[in-house]
């Protein structure tokens, strides 16, 4: 008997010859260890094909995660994903390099570069059987919520101050700017913008199956990001360009406190309610 | 020999079963099939329709790798072996089973009945 054959017709399925000789040597050994216990020809035939009582959705199943996985094991990307998005993040990302050496750009720079983010986001998204559990859980949501903060701190500097950066330069660390006036209330709204961020970063680090430690990085990943800024970058960028503020540890101290300690604080009340397990998953 | 279990809770057995064998050793899907049968009497029995769509799922997810094979007889087989993430799946996956098995036993008095 052929059993490829057999597997061919009845799963009516333009499928890979792999998937067919798998499903046929399976039916065979149905049928070979059935005629090893003494079972007649035709009863053997008969228990073997009774391993499936319904091609159809047979097919159905195997037409949606065996195309998948032969997709990845390929190393192909979706076809949208390789024409359309990939140009488009590397033309993006050009013109927001390019951007960088022009006079009066922050606010289209700066567009141009949220712009490259959310089409990379969503082509991690097209591409997210791809990715691996911890990229998942952690890494992308983090990003999530790391551009979310970027985004609403921009929208505040935006329609706030009218002076895109401007809270980005190092006179705006200094406490006597922020104890009155407008850049408190910056700080105070740009705190409180902190928590749908935290809470974003968890709910997606959740929902991809992340553990509770993963779900509190993602969370706090604004924060995190602005620790390793202001702990490390600003004092070697300040360093070499000689400026005072690399041989302030009070200011620095001051700032490690304003940027990113209090907003951790701020992230990770928006991440509490997603630590808890989901009812969904629990069931 | 323990009483055959109604094929919608073997489903959802499946993921559990198939990790915990994997775990042992690589083995190709007549031979998962075989061994859950040989190994819980007879009560869990997976057919071909309920494994394949059950195993290339968990390819896709990453759990496990399948890789041909000739055996000693010159037979072409695919082997599944678990994966780093299949590894890392099994035992939240136990703690989940227990924690329903007891709530179950909590509702219907399993370990009574």
């Amino acid at each position: 008997m052929d059993w490829t054959e057999l597997v061919r017709e009845r799963l009516a399925l333009p499928c890979a010859e792999d998937v067919l000789f798998e499903l046929a040597s399976h039916l065979e050994e149905v049928y070979t260890d059935a005629r090893a216990r003494g079972t007649s020809d035709t009863e053997a035939i008969r228990i073997a094909l009774e391993q499936v009582d319904d091609w159809q959705t047979l097919a159905g199943y195997i037409a949606r995660t065996k195309s998948e996985v032969e997709s990845m094991n390929k190393g192909t990307m979706n076809h949208r994903t390789k024409t359309m998005i990939v140009p488009a993040i590397a033309i993006l990302f050009c013109i927001g390099l390019a951007l960088l050496f022009v006079d009066h750009a922050a606010i289209l720079s700066r567009v141009v570069w949220f712009a490259c983010i959310a089409l990379l986001l969503y082509a991690a998204a097209s591409e997210a059987s791809r990715l691996n559990g911890r990229t998942k859980s952690l890494w992308l949501p983090g990003f999530v919520s790391l551009t979310a903060a970027s985004v609403l701190m921009f929208a505040e500097e935006f329609f706030l101050v009218h002076d895109p950066s401007f809270y980005f330069t190092d006179t705006s660390l200094r406490p006597s700017h922020l104890i009155s006036g407008l850049p408190r209330w910056f700080y105070i709204v740009w705190l409180l913008v902190q928590l749908p961020c935290g809470a974003l970063g968890a709910y997606l680090s959740r929902r991809s199956g992340g553990t509770r430690v993963a779900r509190i990085v993602a969370g706090a990943f604004p924060a995190l990001t602005m620790f390793f800024l202001c702990t490390l970058l600003i004092p070697i960028n300040a360093f070499f360009e000689h400026h005072s503020f690399a041989f302030s540890p009070s200011l620095l101290t001051f700032s490690v406190l304003i940027w990113a300690a209090l907003p951790a604080v701020a992230l990770l009340l928006g991440a509490a309610p997603f630590l808890k397990e989901s009812t969904r998953q629990i069931a | 020999m323990t009483k055959r279990i109604s094929s919608k809770i073997v489903r959802g057995s499946g993921e559990l079963a198939i990790l915990s064998l994997l775990a042992e050793e690589p083995l190709y899907g007549f031979e998962i099939a075989r061994q859950i049968c040989e190994r819980t009497g007879g009560a869990l029995q997976f057919t071909l329709a309920a494994l394949y769509p059950l195993l290339y799922e968990m390819e896709k997810r990453g759990w496990v790798e399948g890789q041909w094979q000739v055996n000693q007889a010159g037979r072409d087989r695919r082997y599944y072996r678990l994966t780093s993430v299949g590894r890392k799946q099994l035992t939240p996956l136990r703690e989940q089973w227990r924690s329903f098995f007891q709530a179950l036993d909590s509702l219907a008095g399993l370990s009574h009945a």
